[in-house]
């Protein structure tokens, strides 16, 4: 090589290797605010965020004002998904042990796997495992981790085989598969994996929550005919297949997009299913909250302005809770609403405020009480008491 | 052996270079996207596309603009990546052969951009500002068929 061709040489290679590390420093700007949260037999709460391509547990003593160092999940960098709707998943067992599911993200856009990692003593984790025996490259994402109280752990997941199948023989399929397995002895093992349903929306997160006999109640967005983007209930009782699929929300929201916008629900004390749900097609809302029976929705309406988005729900007795975050255009508010007699009556509060981007926000029980949390750029990862 | 690496080096760095040379993406402000949107700045038929990496459905409404552009070389296609450009989103847009100017998210928050681009967009995508380049501006989220996007930018009789 020609001593005069050296400086063009030296510009090019700072130029590339410029152009990689704004690639790179966009993705941890803005991506990696989502973060999965537990609560500990001990009344310490967890929180599992991504650094680099690292999962980190940090720990909080006090409803998660301030926040500790507690452990690294995997040794080995990879490619882990950190938005809002597709964030890590963390649970706590009885006796402290730790259980962590990510979905990696593969080079090629779309495709992934559904990653899991448990540390019996709480801190040391073992190497990440792939959850499911399927290995083609498509899509094993916004996976959906439940851990019952008599030790099941489930894990339920967007999965792209059908799609990826109908493809090689020149055919088509609508949406998405919901895949699932589980594990009774800790997440040493799983079940080979078993598909729920077909046509699922492909990217928003998944709704998973116990009713009060120990079954499991799942609720998405499905794709129903004409194109609608309705959600779906499904029933997975403890022992035995999956009841029929519900339709859950009836809004009719008919579009080719991705809403990336999913929904959530919890059960009451009285065993009263309330639903928050995003839908901005028509004249209200875009995010409604309503009970769900078998004869439909109950009392649907709107919560929120026009802008309200990503909204939470959690329950504890009669106590019902609405958390969703919104933008006026300045500032976005951390806002809530809270009933205490099982959804009939709601009070409203703000409880907070942030300039910049931030995570979804997320509800979580701990102890006797349910807090809020939010993950901004500007605050941090922050507890905020209910009223 | 040093001699052959530095050149396959020195072309990777120069097609990289080039390629993102003929696919430049233009980080947005608020300040910027307000004009973007602004009717009054568009005399000619306009379509301005919202899209993600994310997005399976964009990479069809982009597919669909580009031939609808072909077709139609009086129309203006402005896209705009609604997160922080990277190679991926350039070597996309090239790959599409996508004429116009190209925007992705500069620094400031996401929602603040979203609100100065479309404040009834709730985020979903794609996301499509239509201007006929005579002061009317509609949106419409979805991918849009291109007989659909002619009578929205006032090309076609609407049926």
């Amino acid at each position: 090589m020609k001593l005069s061709s050296l400086p063009w040489l030296a510009i090019l290679l700072l130029s590339c290797g410029l152009q990689s590390a704004l690639a790179g420093g966009a993705h941890g700007q803005h991506g990696e605010l989502a973060v999965g949260l537990a609560s500990g037999p001990d009344g310490t709460l967890y929180a599992a965020l991504v650094n680099h391509g690292h999962l980190q547990i940090q720990r909080s003593q006090d409803d998660g004002h301030s926040w500790q160092a507690h452990a690294q999940v995997n040794r080995e960098a990879e490619a882990i998904a950190a938005d809002g709707e597709n964030h890590p998943q963390l649970a706590v067992d009885a006796k402290g042990a730790l259980y962590v599911s990510w979905a990696r993200r593969f080079e090629q856009r779309f495709t992934g796997d559904v990653r899991f990692a448990r540390a019996e003593n709480g801190r040391d984790f073992s190497a990440p495992v792939t959850v499911h025996q399927d290995r083609s490259q498509t899509g094993h994402s916004f996976p959906r981790m439940h851990l019952s109280p008599d030790g099941r752990l489930q894990l339920i997941w967007i999965d792209g085989r059908e799609g990826l199948a109908a493809k090689a023989v020149g055919g088509e399929y609508a949406g998405s598969a919901l895949y699932a397995t589980h594990s009774d002895d800790g997440g040493r093992t799983f079940a080979a994996e078993y598909k729920l349903i077909d046509h699922s929306c492909q990217c928003c997160r998944l709704a998973l929550s116990q009713d009060n006999d120990g079954s499991l109640l799942l609720m998405w967005r499905q794709l129903f005919a004409n194109g609608e983007r309705d959600h779906a209930l499904l029933r997975l009782p403890r022992q035995g297949a999956a009841e029929p699929l519900q339709r859950a929300t009836f809004d009719a929201w008919r579009i080719d997009a991705c809403p990336h916008h999913g929904p959530a629900l919890t059960v009451d004390g009285a065993g009263r299913r309330h639903a928050v749900w995003f839908s901005p097609h028509g004249e209200t809302g875009p995010v409604f909250y309503g009970q769900l029976d078998s004869q439909g929705v109950q009392g649907q309406r709107a919560v929120g302005g026009p802008r309200a988005s990503h909204a939470d729900i959690a329950s504890l007795g009669q106590r019902v809770v609405l958390l969703w975050k919104e933008f006026d255009g300045e500032q976005t508010h951390l806002r809530a609403e809270i009933s205490d007699d099982g959804g009939r009556n709601f009070r409203s509060s703000t409880l907070g405020q942030s300039n910049g981007p931030s995570d979804h926000p997320r509800l979580l029980r701990h102890g006797q009480r349910l807090l809020a949390f939010w993950h901004s750029a500007e605050h941090g990862l922050q507890g905020y008491p209910l009223p | 052996m040093i001699r052959f690496f530095s050149r396959c080096l020195y072309s990777l760095c120069l097609i990289t270079s080039l390629a993102v040379a003929q696919a430049p993406i233009e980080a947005l402000n608020k300040a910027q996207a307000r004009l973007l949107v602004d009717p009054s700045q568009h005399q000619q038929p306009t379509l301005l596309t919202l899209w993600s990496l994310e997005c399976a459905y964009c990479k069809k409404n982009l597919t669909q603009f580009g031939e609808l552009l072909r077709q139609y070389p009086n129309i203006q296609l402005l896209t705009l990546a609604s997160e922080p450009a990277t190679g991926e989103h350039a070597a996309l847009l090239q790959k599409l052969a996508l004429p116009g100017r190209h925007f992705a998210y500069g620094n400031e928050a996401p929602e603040a951009l979203a609100f100065a681009i479309d404040p009834n967009w709730r985020g979903e995508l794609p996301r499509t500002l239509l201007f006929d380049g005579k002061g009317g501006r509609q949106a419409l989220s979805g991918v849009i068929a291109p007989q659909r996007a002619l009578q929205l930018l006032g090309l076609e009789p609407a049926r």
